[in-house]
């Protein structure tokens, strides 16, 4: 057919204005339960002071946590949120940068350089173990990859990544995924659970969240559970494990490539670039300027509580995208495989983090 | 050009910069404007 001639049905482009009108419900719904729970621990602890009575303090996390989870699981989210909501991660990341305000270089330099150690070795024994564990299974190769990828790395966006440069099919990327959210939302309030138990300090929870739980909003909240130390220090370790990423998926790119069953990479600087997570520059590039007084003591404390504000609909967020149903419905093997692997990381990492803490006195 | 590569060409154009770019830029305007003093102190 002549190109002159081909009718083609015009598709049209959602204009920039109409795409930011869609995101404002679903983000004014993350802000009103985010406010809700807030507002809940706050007016508890004010009883509670009133009237000398020693209830133990709920944080706003969890409560815009399970506010979002009783919300997403009941009523479920109607279609005129659902694209606002989806803009949590986004908070997340923003709010990661903004947190840059509260590391000088020095500490980041510092407990990024240990992260960075215990990250390796956390790297090691996860694939190691969820490898083992998916031969034992009878997982697919390349399902029990994205485990692996998924527990060792950064959760729902590692598998992501790895999907596409392993070439695996959705079928196995929604089983990686549906595991590794499930098993994400029992750490949250698992870890912080277990680091009172065994009294943590909070530079110690902190690593310890950092380096086992897997998406970066769970590390984040259970940080922010355990207290707001720990949150700052989860977040620097999970970043630091987060920056991995492109180094884990092009090894495993290579290795599928090597088979014939995955396009072989070709320009790998490039491909590690596009995989890297860019907020960790805009982190570093906080703290940097943190670190050059380039911002007085007044306005840290404002770009410390903006962050603040942007995790408090991250948290929200968290509740609102899990939905038991539809994670029961991915089936037990994929669930168990990523359940018994990260039981055992957990514990691994909680011995790496406990000679680190004796060693380094944190 | 194939149908195919023609209706790909129509198809909706994504944002040009990913979620991470506009999540630090979004947060290094907010840093600008707690530095020019335009929010003087953000409560918590």
């Amino acid at each position: 057919m002549a190109e002159g001639t081909l009718a083609l049905p015009r598709v049209e482009a959602a204009r920039p204005v109409n795409r930011f009108v869609r995101l404002i419900p679903g983000v004014l719904l993350l802000a009103a339960i985010g406010y809700l729970g807030k507002f809940i621990e706050q007016s508890i602890s004010r009883y509670a002071k009133t009237n000398n009575l020693h209830i133990p303090n709920i944080e706003y996390v969890l409560w815009a946590i399970l506010i979002g989870l009783v919300v997403s699981n009941t009523i479920g989210i109607p279609e005129v949120f659902r694209p606002g909501v989806a803009t949590y991660e986004f908070w997340l990341k923003a709010g990661i940068v903004l947190l840059g305000s509260r590391f000088l270089l020095g500490d980041v330099l510092k407990l990024g350089g240990l992260s960075l150690t215990l990250v390796v070795l956390e790297l090691a024994v996860a694939f190691s173990l969820m490898t083992l564990l998916g031969r034992w299974f009878k997982l697919k190769p390349k399902l029990t990859s994205l485990l692996a990828v998924g527990s060792a790395v950064c959760g729902v966006s590692a598998i992501i990544a790895t999907k596409g440069a392993i070439d695996a099919d959705d079928e196995d990327s929604s089983y990686a995924i549906a595991a590794i959210l499930a098993i994400g939302a029992i750490s949250l309030f698992t870890f912080p659970l277990i680091g009172h138990w065994l009294h943590l300090s909070d530079r110690a929870f902190g690593l310890w969240a950092g380096l086992a739980v897997d998406n970066t909003a769970e590390a984040t909240a259970a940080g922010a559970l355990y207290s707001d130390a720990a949150s700052k220090i989860a977040v620097l370790a999970k970043t630091t494990r987060n920056a991995m990423i492109g180094f884990v998926v092009l090894g495993y790119a290579l290795y599928w490539a090597s088979r014939g069953q995955a396009q072989n990479v070709t320009n790998k600087a490039a491909f590690l670039w596009q995989k890297f997570p860019k907020f960790v520059l805009g982190f570093l590039l906080i703290s940097v300027l943190a670190t050059a007084v380039v911002f007085n003591k007044e306005q840290l404390g404002s770009l410390a509580n903006l962050s603040r504000w942007a995790f408090l609909l991250t948290f929200a967020g968290v509740g609102l995208r899990t939905n038991i149903r539809e994670l029961k419905a991915q089936g037990l093997r994929p669930f168990a495989v990523g359940a018994i692997g990260e039981g055992a990381i957990a514990l691994v990492t909680l011995g790496i983090v406990a000679i680190a803490a004796a060693a380094f006195h944190l | 050009m194939t149908t195919d590569e023609l209706l790909d060409q129509q198809k909706p154009q994504r944002f040009p910069l990913g979620l991470d770019w506009w999540a630090v830029l979004a947060a290094l305007a907010l840093a600008v404007v707690v530095k020019l003093g335009f929010i003087h102190k953000v409560p918590w």
